[in-house]
């Protein structure tokens, strides 16, 4: 695979640029702020010198709507909506001239957490720890894996793997672990029933857990991962189950094919919205791990 | 989406009745008689179809234009509109009947309002659970039928929104935010399935309608709604977006734990109506359900549309033909006391 391979799909994602150095999403053109952020990650990725400006000004473009208290919501004029804020922090990552950005949004998970509610004994109603403060993807709202993860990974790669925020998301994450393995969006059971593990919260918090917790105690979700893996072709369930792999070093060798065909499958589902297509072009770089995206890995053009 | 109320619904006050009883209300209050006491608005109308389809393999086309036809949906109200089908699409298992609306029902309903002249239909859908939109697709078996017939999908998880004023006020939500592509269609048409509910009782066109509010500021699962409070946040959208018309899957429905988590429920229904707490009503009674013991659709009742029985003039199949208790669970307490006696 060279170069060439992947322009078309680069030249799209630069297409859905604004002039005050935002990107849209591609069938409305709005600024948006998640988009934006991936987009950061993957053109920094590529480790091309020639997308340096564009780099710079959709970074200060995330900087803009920054709200007073750190975080990053997904339109100004909906200021609880704050799930991009750890986006963020991985798309200003390295850049010293955001770096007090990067320091706010930071500070800002280190302060806020989901609405927690006292665990009752014997409350059959939902079966996590609903005590465990982790974080919401809307504030005044529980807290879910998904944002959890992100956020982990985000302190965790600015050296806050050890602060007591990073710890108790482990702890709820590992609360919210299925008992067959894997995670949903956050709920293990509901009345008594077990609910269905997703491939993409299973890969998310698996990176966020990479390292640690001992192999063991989520060897069913790396297994979960591994059976479900082969018949998953959309990039978001595919790509968060290979990056979740990648970061315990299990995936399989097909990875790169399926990777392939879930790209060609574009032809089935018409053309990928840009969040999704940063994450699966980012994810057929050839070293593992969410944390591969965030910190210029090495280019994707040098994959023969 | 297009701004005009539906097409001559015959549930709603014409302005010509509004116009007499506020003409009659100032008339008595300057007189001083308690208007408040003395004039009742007149109970809302409604019809609702049911429809036998006995199998996923039979042709569904006949069975919903015989529903439009009876609703008296014509081609002149249809033709030139652009149409959104709203499914039910939650997490779901391969093979799963009892999960989501099925493709079948999807495809015959486009097939339909095309047939009867809209301008375009497309799938739009926001699953409360998961971000992967296009993998729900696959699991469901809807992705091949798009693929095949190439009907449009958009996610309306994933899309920017407009804000409208929360009409409804059962919440303290003060606006609703509706995804973009909302401005641009005439008809939303709810199709739901015929499902018990853990939280709600029943899940039916109106609960469907969370699936409208993109997760992009509602969360997945989208838990300002449940904070809001289920069957006030259900009262709200309906109230703010008002969907033009409803389609319920009855062929296999789900019992006990629904929405996910229940039976498979053989039914052999379609219920179809331009009135959504009317369609819910009457999808409530085939399911042996009270709907006056589902506090949403107790609060509906006259304000957002019919659902006491006197009302809702039946066409097709009589609900007594194709009723079937639907097993509700002890241990829920959403179940309790809600059985048609």
């Amino acid at each position: 695979m060279n170069k060439y391979y992947w322009d078309p799909y680069i030249t799209r994602i630069l297409a859905l640029k604004l002039e005050d150095g935002g990107f849209v999403n591609h069938c409305i053109r709005k600024y948006r702020p998640d988009v934006t952020a991936w987009a950061i990650l993957l053109l920094n990725s590529l480790s091309s010198t020639s997308h340096t400006t564009v780099i710079q000004q959709a970074r200060t473009r995330l900087a803009q709507d920054q709200q007073p208290d750190g975080s990053i919501s997904i339109s100004p004029d909906q200021p609880q909506a704050i799930w991009p804020t750890p986006l963020s922090i991985f798309a200003w990552h390295g850049s010293s001239s955001h770096r007090q950005y990067e320091e706010q949004a930071i500070q800002f998970l280190l302060e806020h957490t989901g609405l927690h509610m006292e665990k009752k004994d014997g409350n059959a109603v939902v079966g996590h720890d609903t005590s465990i403060p982790g974080w919401p993807w809307i504030m005044h709202t529980h807290s879910w894996v998904q944002p959890t993860a992100m956020s982990m990974i985000a302190l965790s790669m600015n050296g806050h793997d050890t602060h007591e925020r990073v710890l108790q998301g482990e702890q709820m994450l590992l609360d919210r672990q299925l008992p067959q393995g894997g995670w949903n969006y956050g709920n293990t059971t509901i009345l008594g029933q077990e609910l269905q593990p997703f491939p993409e919260s299973t890969g998310i918090a698996l990176s966020a857990l990479s390292g640690r917790v001992p192999q063991t105690t989520v060897q069913q979700s790396l297994n979960y991962l591994l059976e479900e893996l082969p018949r998953l072709r959309t990039p978001i369930s595919l790509c968060w189950g290979v990056l979740g792999l990648q970061a315990w070093n299990m995936a399989p060798l097909s990875t790169e094919n399926w990777l392939r065909d879930c790209l060609k499958n574009e032809s089935r589902y018409g053309e990928y919205d840009p969040a999704s297509l940063c994450l699966l072009l980012g994810t057929m770089m050839p070293h593992g791990g969410i944390k591969s995206l965030m910190v210029s890995p090495e280019s994707i053009y040098s994959i023969a | 989406m297009a701004s005009q109320l539906p097409h001559s619904r015959e549930s709603e006050l014409t302005r010509r009745q509004l116009l007499k009883i506020t003409l009659a209300g100032s008339a008595l209050a300057t007189s001083g008689i308690v208007f408040a006491n003395w004039v009742k608005p007149p109970a809302l109308q409604a019809r609702t179809f049911i429809g036998k389809a006995n199998s996923y393999e039979s042709d569904l086309v006949p069975t919903l234009l015989g529903g439009f036809q009876e609703l008296s949906v014509t081609p002149q109200e249809i033709k030139g509109k652009r149409i959104l089908l709203k499914p039910n699409l939650v997490e779901t298992r391969p093979d799963a009947l009892h999960i989501n609306t099925h493709p079948r029902v999807i495809q015959a309903a486009v097939e339909a309002f095309l047939h009867l002249g809209a301008k375009s239909v497309v799938v739009g859908e926001g699953p409360g659970h998961r971000r992967d939109a296009l993998q729900i697709l696959e699991e469901a078996g809807l992705a091949d039928v798009l693929y095949e017939d190439r009907i449009q999908f958009v996610s309306l998880n994933d899309m920017t929104g407009y804000s409208q004023p929360n009409i409804g006020r059962q919440t303290d939500l003060t606006s609703l935010i509706f995804p973009d592509i909302f401005q641009e269609i005439d008809w939303i048409v709810s199709m739901a399935k015929l499902k018990t509910h853990h939280w709600a009782g029943v899940t039916l066109s109106m609960k469907n309608l969370f699936g409208t509010l993109p997760g992009l500021y509602y969360g997945w699962p989208k838990n300002v709604l449940h904070h809001a409070g289920i069957h006030e946040s259900i009262l709200d959208i309906t109230a703010t977006l008002r969907p033009q018309f409803s389609i319920i899957d009855g062929i296999i429905g789900m019992e006990g734990d629904g929405p996910i988590m229940g039976t498979p429920k053989p039914t052999g229904v379609i219920v179809m109506g331009r009135d959504l707490p009317a369609v819910d009503a009457t999808g409530a009674r085939l399911m042996g359900i009270n709907p006056y013991k589902i506090p949403y659709l107790s609060r509906a009742s006259n304000w957002l549309g019919a659902v006491n029985e006197t009302t809702i003039k039946q066409v097709g199949e009589s609900i007594i033909s194709v009723q079937q208790n639907f097993e509700l669970l002890d241990h829920i307490e959403a179940h309790q006391g809600i059985r048609l006696s």
